[in-house]
């Protein structure tokens, strides 16, 4: 790092709030996917929006790249340094600045916690309605970048539903506001281009968040299938019935084993279990979980549990929430994927997914959020047999390529990262992948935001931008595809 | 005139497009010709229609989504999707001409927002030729999907400024069973004509007397409520709100029960309607604000800045009428009088605003008045950003040319 610039930070931001140290970068190398690690040049740790704008401007001004963190609990790499740049950590900026019961709307800083915001106006009877399962650590600010749904997006929508205004730092410094609190406000929909964007276009300093009413009713319902086919021809025909639940989820054998050895949800053993959730208006929640009901009886449903108060609601959602942390009680390693494909399609991509199993020697666990398919098929290897971390990452992408084979996409809600940015010409043509380009441009011409994430590089992927090409590692024989 | 091309595919579409940009022509694209009057029209020295590229592309009703090409009418492919009991549930005006491309491009929507939300909520994925021709797509034709930029959101509301939309994927929703719309007239306290549905003295004091006060404690206790309406509509003649619930029959029923126990709680009479005359109610709501002469300004706000902005505008002692989602704070205002008045009030509405709580943006106005303002009104601190996304996909501004927002 130049003198210069180091002399810079401190003119802006205390002396403390920037690491140097080699063991307290440590902490900074990798965000929730741990697989990939890089040493950031420093960390900084900014106390205010106007902080953060001093330390991008400086980054400018240097021609110094810039990655922005929340909490780190990304799962694409996304928070991933890159060497020589600056990680800003936004853990500090964790104030709720304005809430507004009336108008439904609450104003936070990016560092704040997901659940803390459903927390704070929980007792006027609202809430914040995406829930991703990490809920109670990661921030605002990396459900913004990532776009982050949760169990209940089926009903409910994403992030990019739930934002509407966004202040940022540009990567040139300025600050800027997007949306605002009111809806509609003339212009481009920057706020729906931002979120989602991965941390590749900005900053964000601050976030105006819609808050919804906490809903009359909820009633959520188990059951356990014999098999997932049989599960999923419930799913269809509950969507089949015109209801549209606030959650659908569904766990194999393996995850609800490891599910139950984590945090005993006292799931039934079964090949599949699912999980349908209801709310609303009692009137219309009680007329259509009698069909759910019907339903899942009907499809070969047993062991039937509707949860009786919140209680017994809160120990089904651990056991599904608590899938991923869970499949280490099954085996050393696990790689977690994420991957979207029509519902419909779901029978022929498990079949083939089953079939890869077999093929690869390395069990596969599937959770999915079974009303949007999305599916997390979760790879097992242990890092100690030879050959098996890079196998399992294979059969992950193998994976990806049924998903987009059967018109879905190569993320759903992890985002691409660096994990994927190689994988995206496999989905996008180089015209789709050159125009959103301009929208990068236009926000970052220097390339100092986040590089390196979402798009594929030849220097990162070994390849150019198209249709896939064999890898380098293929090419070498270290590796064959499936 | 300039010529208008009628292109039939997405090919034809690109070389049309391909050709003006190296002949330096300036394109300007038409759908439906709904919302022509919205912004000033393009100069133009070729039209591009979208018209002839109307097709259901695909219906995967399993999946409860759908593409579309541009040119088809949202009433067209409703009625198509309703064969398997499905819509994409936008009901903004003239659905049997607006087209989807159009509609996206202004992100318009209907009473239905309330609960459903705008085109850029329900746009899953969407395909694009830009000026010099290059065809590219964003998103998917799944409903979960954040690989890469989200270009589709980016050009709702962009009134086709940045590129030409040749087809969208939205996500759809089943065709509610049953609707009920409970008419809450909030015009006089219903109490005060010896109301038989009298039923809490102690909140008919605090919900005050006028009508205004009395419109923000309805709309106030009914966003607090859990009621799950699918519209909260404002109308201001008389100054009534119709709130509407569609679901299963039990459920809209009995929900509309509960709005009339709100309502008349705070001093407001309240009929139930249903079946044609609900219909009938519904279509003339929707001609409101658009039939009768004078500007016509779409009005966003916070709702509960929506009682003292009408209070402010019968201060004014012009003759205006005003409809639209209450609940939401997206409105439509209409303004009569000669310019000079119309301009006046919609300066000093836009005053009225700190940057991010409300904006004004004139849809329909004379020519003299639209020589007195600013279409859009103030931009905010963001403007260069826009301009700098026009600048990249449309460097030489031959693309709806000063149609696209703040003159984009």
């Amino acid at each position: 790092m130049h003198a210069a610039f180091l002399a810079a930070l401190e003119r802006i931001v205390r002396r403390d709030a920037i690491l140097r140290d080699e063991t307290e970068l440590l902490a900074y190398e990798s965000d929730g996917l741990a697989r990939l690690r890089e040493r950031p040049g420093l960390v900084v740790l900014p106390n205010s929006a106007e902080e953060v704008q001093g330390v991008v401007r400086a980054c400018h001004e240097h021609g110094v790249a810039f990655v922005a963190r929340g909490h780190g609990t990304g799962l694409s790499g996304g928070a991933l340094p890159v060497p020589g740049a600056v990680l800003i950590v936004l853990t500090r900026l964790n104030r709720i600045l304005d809430v507004d019961i009336p108008n439904q709307r609450i104003t936070v800083e990016p560092g704040v916690v997901n659940l803390e915001v459903s927390r704070s106006v929980g007792a006027h009877g609202f809430y914040y309605a995406p829930d991703p399962s990490s809920q109670q650590i990661c921030s605002i600010g990396g459900n913004v970048a990532e776009n982050s749904g949760g169990a209940h997006c089926l009903k409910y929508g994403f992030t990019v539903h739930h934002v509407v205004g966004l202040e940022l730092v540009l990567p040139n410094g300025e600050m800027v506001h997007v949306g605002g609190s009111a809806v509609d406000l003339p212009g481009l929909d920057l706020v729906g281009v931002l979120v989602g964007s991965e941390g590749t276009l900005g900053v964000v300093t601050k976030a105006t968040l819609r808050l919804l009413r906490i809903p009359e009713t909820v009633r959520t319902i188990l059951a356990a299938f014999e098999s997932t086919e049989a599960a999923g021809n419930a799913v269809s025909d509950i969507i089949g019935a015109g209801i549209i639940p606030a959650a659908v989820e569904m766990m194999d054998r393996l995850t609800v084993e490891a599910a139950e050895a984590a945090v005993h949800p006292n799931f039934p053993k079964a090949e599949a279990v699912l999980i349908v959730e209801l709310d609303g208006s009692s009137a219309e929640v009680h007329e259509q979980f009698r069909v759910v009901e019907e339903i899942c009886h009907r499809r070969g449903g047993t062991d039937v549990l509707i949860a009786r108060n919140d209680e017994q609601r809160a120990r089904i959602w651990k056991g599904r929430k608590a899938a991923f942390a869970a499949m280490g009680r099954v085996s050393p390693n696990y790689y977690v994927q994420d991957g979207v494909i029509p519902r419909t399609k779901l029978p022929e991509v498990l079949r083939r997914i089953r079939e890869l199993e077999v093929r690869s020697g390395l069990r596969i666990g599937n959770v999915f959020h079974a009303g949007d398919g999305n599916l997390h098929p979760l790879v097992c290897y242990d890092e100690g047999i030879g050959g098996q971390g890079e196998l399992a990452e294979q059969v992950a992408a193998e994976i990806l390529t049924y998903c987009i084979d059967a018109g879905g996409s190569i993320t759903g809600e992890h985002g691409v990262g660096a994990d994927k940015a190689c994988q995206m010409p496999k989905m996008f043509g180089a015209a789709d992948l050159e125009t959103m380009l301009l929208v990068r441009s236009a926000f970052d011409p220097r390339g100092l935001c986040n590089p390196g994430k979402v798009f594929p590089t030849p220097r990162l992927c070994g390849e150019v931008p198209g249709p896939y090409r064999q890898h380098p590692v293929e090419r070498a024989g270290l590796a064959e595809r499936f | 005139m300039a010529d208008l091309l009628q292109p039939a595919s997405v090919d034809e579409v690109a070389h049309a497009l391909a050709h003006a940009s190296r002949a330096k022509l300036r394109v300007a694209v038409h759908g439906g010709g709904t919302k022509v009057g919205w912004g000033p029209p393009p100069p133009a020295d070729v039209g591009i229609s979208t018209r002839r590229l109307d097709a259901v592309v695909a219906h995967r009703y399993g999946d409860l989504t759908a593409t579309v090409q541009a040119g088809a009418t949202l009433a067209a492919v409703n009625r198509e999707l309703a064969r398997h009991g499905q819509w994409i549930p936008l009901d903004p005006p003239s659905a049997d001409r607006a087209t989807i491309g159009g509609i996206v491009a202004t992100n318009d929507a209907g009473p239905r927002r309330h609960r459903y939300g705008t085109p850029r909520d329900l746009i899953i994925g969407i395909d694009i030729v830009r000026i010099d021709g290059t065809a590219a797509k964003s998103g998917g034709i799944v409903v979960k999907n954040v690989a890469g930029y989200d270009l589709g959101r980016l050009m709702t509301g962009s009134f086709g400024s940045l590129a030409v939309i040749t087809s969208a994927t939205f996500k759809l929703y089943p065709i509610p069973a049953a609707s009920r719309t409970v008419v809450i007239d909030v015009s006089e306290d219903a109490r005060l004509k010896g109301s038989r549905h009298l039923t809490d003295t102690r909140s008919a004091s605090l919900s005050g007397e006028r009508p205004f006060d009395r419109l923000d404690a309805v709309v106030s206790s009914l966003l607090a409520s859990q009621l799950t309406p699918t519209a909260i509509e404002l109308e201001t003649k008389p100054l009534r709100l119709l709130v509407r619930f569609e679901s299963i029959e039990a459920a809209a029923t009995e929900q509309a029960r509960q709005a009339t126990r709100i309502a008349e709680s705070n001093g407001a009479g309240t009929t139930i309607v249903a079946g044609a005359d609900e219909t009938a109610l519904w279509e003339a709501h929707e001609r409101r604000a658009w039939e009768d002469d004078g500007a016509v300004i779409k009005l966003t706000l916070l709702p509960k800045d929506l009682s003292a902005t009408l209070a402010w505008l019968a201060s004014t002692g012009e003759a205006w009428e005003m409809i639209g989602r209450a609940g939401v704070g997206a409105l439509l205002l209409r303004v009569d009088g000669d310019a000079a008045a119309q301009a006046r009030v919609l300066k000093d509405l836009r005053a009225r605003f700190a940057p991010g709580r409300g904006s004004a943006v004139l849809v329909r106005g004379s020519e003299a008045l639209k020589a007195l303002v600013d279409v859009w009104g103030p931009p905010g601190d963001s403007l260069p950003l826009m301009r700098a996304v026009k600048q990249q996909f449309d460097p030489e501004g031959l693309l709806n040319p000063g149609r696209g927002p703040f003159g984009l």
